[in-house]
């Protein structure tokens, strides 16, 4: 069995509020200084439930890719040290950027080069931007079949058996291989590596590909071929007003309460 | 199988029984060669006419050569049984630095081996110890010397120095029935429990034989003294021992004895022969119980000194570095011959007194932790295995499969290496120098980098670690956070004398933001001249060292060494006693060699040379709570309490335990990441102790604590009035010298709570 597992580096979700900027007028966010971007939580989790099914497979292999920047090396080197086998980083001036829909096209342009891949682990979404898509959007283009916000998955005679999350308890859904699952934080958290592990890691070397590696036409990748455009990107300002009611008794207040909200209409 | 932790439904001991514990002031074995010479003078002086007293050597005994092969037996039986303990201990690794500052090492043996040192910290067990210890140094003496006359060409055992050798051999006899005598009250009438922990037969067999032996030895010379000294009596040869109750009243314990047995009427030839059953029980008692040198508890008369040569010379507060981690096969001590052979000597040493579990703060609270248990598992196991071991190193066979249990894991559970606090208490009591903590910090980090068997929440912390450097996961402020409404922060620039060292609890956790920011006041009042990093501040990896994660610990010390000399950092003031023991202790074997001050350090220097002025009485009463790293691992134990003494209006209560017997919060050796398991909470247990005080205010100087104490008082104090409030010393010096307004008046909030 080979799994690609897609990991992403995002700025720290636990940057404290008071450190978080954005460049208002280029609708980006300012790095924090001094805090370093992490992989993101849900990435791991899709790590931890690739690992076990290998784990008590006994064989099989992991390759970790990531579309990203330099720095990205670090996320895809944490997932070596958990256990994965191959990393491959997807950088390339013309990769920067872009939307849901051009990061799932590089990787599925990834995972056709890599040809005999039996399943994609993504997380269920990045934790920065909270999008989602990619998952869903990378079986759409490898034509593969999906489950998202997975809380198990077992992979049985050629079949994967998903535990999917719902609002009131969980379903399970069988697909044929290869498929696309994304992962929930409900399948438990990432293991710790051990430290022969993490030397391991640091001794592998990462790939890189860039667009045409990937045999992909700059302008449909990166931001040249993002289909989403952010309008505006802003801090939204936080305030409270407080008003006390007058009045001589409890009822005099209680109306003027009721007549306030209504002009305010609020009732 | 053992574990390391005591019966679960044993009771907690409660706190507090005994008092506020006295130094103990006993100037060692030292006064007994002091009283044995003074005695020589005045005997001397007395007796100086009197030449011709003596005695004859093995007097009434048949085959008094049998005594030799007795010896012979015996001192074969040590080699053997010495051998079969050393071939146990080369199974570890080698111990680097052994030979290395020979004068402290000697120093060492002879102050806490000889002098028992750390005996004494009990002083009813010290003085117990001296009176045996001296009277079993001094009868070995009197022994060698009855051979040494009988055996050589030297004779001294006649006149003045006769009589004199008859009053110390008495007199010591004596000294050691009193140890003996303390020794059975303490094991069998005392209310005392520590000592039955893990009780053993031999522990019988060595007291009552060695208060035999004793017993026996005032008859075999009573018996003598009776018949020849105080009777006269003529030998086979026809030799005339003329009666001499003069010369028997040297021995005045056994003239004591003989003289009222005139009273039982007995015949010459009973006597002689009870003097025969005797003196044959007494030798045979004799070399039996030095034979249990090897085999029982009673090595630590040979282990004690010798493990206080090996004790380490550097600071108590330094965990070894392993060098060339990158290359290492095992990463820390996951199997018996992974510790050096030093750790395993150790553990024969180990007396099973129960002082370290007694101290220990794991224990104290039901925590599933007993250092001396600990000891005596691995003693076990290396005993269980360590002949296998040894076998198959020697032809090459594969030493990692002889264990059938895991040490770390089975003979030792996790839990009970996750619940050291590495509080240094257990090291700091233990009589024969045995250091607990490198050992459990040793597993730890195989736990950690070679099983990644981590607790979810220390697993938090270390991961933190290592994305944010810092370990306080979730924490919504950054490391500028508390220079808000400050004025100008000076940012260190290498021209500043000082970097003010603010640390990640200082900078990110809630309540530690108003200590940090009390110190930067009073630095900036005194006129100090110091810097901060600010946002280049990260973990300096303490935290992950006493976890276990010895490879992210040299990861952030290497960084922050590096940071520390581009920046040209000379001198260090730091907010917590964790980063200053990493500093002061650690850093070195980074190349790191800094002047690291406590803020404690520096504030009392401050008040004492008037650059602070305490201005504002206090009017309040406080109790002091030594923090580990700053009290016993760095012995700073005055400085607090001078600054407390310098504060007017201060009063200052001690509690029970406190300056290097202090207890420890509970949240040191990365357990302020870990959920308790356990009866109690440690800071429950230290908080009620506090409050014991009666005092208004606890303080310390240690982030940990505080947060512990903030955590610890509302469950020991349910209401809010009048609960004892837990301060940093800083903020305490800052009522005092800037007021209780005096934030403000330096254009800043007030920030303390």
């Amino acid at each position: 069995m080979h799994f690609v597992v897609c990991a992403k580096q995002i700025p720290d979700p636990e940057t404290p509020p008071s450190a978080f900027r954005i460049d208002e007028a280029n609708n980006e966010v300012i790095p924090a200084p001094g805090i370093s971007p992490v992989l993101s939580q849900f990435d791991g989790m899709a790590a931890e439930a690739a690992l076990r099914i290998i784990e008590a497979a006994g064989e099989g292999k992991i390759t970790v890719i990531s579309l990203g920047q330099e720095s990205a090396q670090a996320a895809i080197k944490q997932v070596l040290a958990m256990g994965a086998d191959e990393g491959i980083l997807l950088e390339d001036d013309a990769l920067q950027g872009g939307d849901s829909y051009t990061t799932a096209r590089t990787l599925a342009a990834a995972i056709e080069k890599l040809g005999d891949v039996d399943a994609v682990f993504c997380g269920r979404q990045a934790a920065d931007w909270d999008m989602g898509q990619v998952g869903l959007g990378l079986a759409e283009l490898l034509g593969w079949p999906s489950a998202i916000i997975a809380k198990d998955v077992q992979i049985e005679n050629g079949t994967m058996h998903v535990q999917r999350v719902l609002a009131d308890g969980f379903e399970t859904v069988a697909l044929p291989l290869p498929a696309v699952v994304t992962i929930s934080n409900e399948i438990g958290d990432p293991r710790y590596p051990k430290l022969q592990q993490i030397m391991r890691a640091a001794r592998k070397t990462v790939n890189r590909w860039s667009a045409e590696d990937l045999g992909l036409d700059p302008s449909t990748v990166g931001d040249a071929g993002a289909r989403l455009k952010l309008e505006r990107l802003f801090i939204p300002e936080l305030g409270g007003d407080v008003e006390i009611m007058e009045g001589e008794s409890a009822e005099e207040q209680a109306q003027n309460l009721a007549t306030t909200l209504r002009e305010a209409k609020v009732l | 199988m053992s574990v390391s932790e005591r019966d679960s439904a044993a009771p907690v001991r409660p706190a507090g029984r005994r008092g506020k514990p006295r130094p103990v002031r006993l100037t060692g074995a030292w006064w007994a060669p002091a009283v044995g010479l003074s005695g020589l003078g005045l005997i001397s002086a007395i007796e100086l006419e009197r030449t011709n007293a003596g005695r004859e050597v093995f007097f009434n005994v048949q085959q008094p050569w049998i005594v030799y092969i007795l010896l012979a037996a015996l001192t074969g039986l040590l080699v053997y049984g010495f051998a079969r303990h050393a071939t146990l201990w080369t199974v570890g690794k080698p111990t680097p630095g052994l030979l290395r500052e020979i004068p402290m090492r000697a120093r060492n043996a002879i102050r806490l081996g000889l002098g028992q040192e750390k005996v004494r910290r009990d002083r009813y067990a010290g003085i117990m110890h001296l009176c045996i210890f001296s009277s079993i140094i001094v009868l070995t003496a009197v022994t060698a010397q009855v051979a040494l006359e009988d055996d050589t060409p030297l004779s001294f055992l006649h006149g003045n120095y006769y009589l004199f050798f008859s009053f110390y051999g008495d007199l010591f006899g004596l000294i050691g029935m009193i140890g003996v005598g303390m020794a059975l009250y303490r094991r069998y009438f005392d209310d005392f429990h520590r000592i039955r922990w893990d009780e053993r037969l031999e522990d019988h067999i060595i007291i009552w034989g060695l208060g035999l032996i004793l017993i026996t030895g005032f008859g075999v010379e009573a018996a003598r003294i009776s018949v020849t000294e105080l009777n006269g009596f003529i030998l086979e040869d026809g030799t005339q021992l003329e009666a001499h109750p003069d010369w028997a009243r040297w021995s005045f314990v056994s003239y004591a004895i003989a003289e009222p047995l005139g009273i039982l009427d007995l015949t010459q030839d009973q006597v002689l022969a009870g003097h025969t059953w005797m003196w044959w029980i007494h030798v045979i008692l004799a070399f039996g119980w030095l034979g249990l040198l090897v085999f029982t508890r009673l090595d630590h008369m040979i282990f004690a000194p010798v493990n206080a040569f090996l004790l380490r010379t550097d600071a108590p507060g330094r965990l070894s570095k392993i060098e060339d981690i990158e290359e290492q096969e095992v990463f820390g001590v996951g199997q018996i011959q992974d510790f050096t052979w030093k750790q395993l000597f150790e553990l024969d040493a180990c007396v099973r007194c129960g002082r370290c579990t007694e101290v220990c703060p794991a224990d104290l609270s039901g925590q599933p932790l007993s250092p001396m248990h600990l000891i005596q598992d691995l003693k076990a196991h290396l005993a269980s295995v360590g002949p296998e071991v040894q076998r198959r190193g020697h032809v090459g066979g594969d030493v990692r499969e002889v264990a059938q249990l895991e040490m770390v894991g089975e003979v030792i559970k996790d839990e009970t290496l996750w619940a050291c606090r590495t509080c240094g208490a257990c090291v700091q009591e233990c009589p024969v120098m045995i250091e607990h903590v490198p050992t459990i910090v040793d597993m730890r980090r195989y736990l950690v980098m070679d099983e990644a068997r981590v607790p979810a929440t220390a697993q938090t912390a270390l991961e933190n670690m290592e994305m944010r450097g810092h370990p306080w996961r979730g924490t919504n402020r950054t490391r500028e956070s508390w220079m808000e409404g400050l004025g100008e922060v000076p940012v260190f620039d290498g021209s500043q004398d000082y970097l003010y060292w603010v640390g990640c609890s200082g900078a990110l956790v809630e309540r530690n933001l108003p200590v940090t920011q009390s110190v930067f006041r009073l630095l900036r009042e005194s006129g100090a001249s110091f810097g901060v990093l600010g946002q280049e501040e990260t973990c300096n990896g303490d935290p992950a060292r006493r976890l276990g994660n010895e490879y992210l610990y040299q990861i952030l010390a290497e960084q922050l060494v590096e940071t520390f000399k581009a920046k040209n950092v000379q001198r260090v003031i730091t907010n917590c006693p964790h980063c200053f023991n990493t500093f002061k202790n650690e850093y070195p074997q980074f190349d790191g060699r800094f002047e690291v001050l406590h803020h404690t350090e520096f504030l009392e220097g401050a008040l004492t040379d008037g650059s602070l002025q305490p201005r504002h009485s206090l009017d309040s009463s406080v109790t002091y709570h030594d923090s580990c790293y700053l009290g016993r691992m760095n012995g700073v134990y005055d400085a607090p309490r001078q600054i407390i003494e310098l504060l007017p209006g201060v009063d200052l209560t001690e509690m029970r335990r406190s300056r290097s017997k202090g207890l420890c919060c509970g949240a040191g050796g990365g357990n302020m990441w870990q959920e308790e398991v356990g009866e109690r909470r440690v800071n429950h247990v230290r908080t009620e102790e506090a409050v014991g005080t009666g005092a208004s205010e606890v303080v310390s100087n240690c982030p940990f604590c505080i947060q512990m104490f903030d955590d610890g008082v509302p469950a020991i104090q349910p209401e809010e009035e009048g609960r004892i409030r837990p301060f940093d010393i800083a903020e305490l010096v800052e009522r005092s010298v800037l007021g209780e307004d005096g934030a403000s008046s330096n254009g800043a909030p007030t920030a303390t709570t």
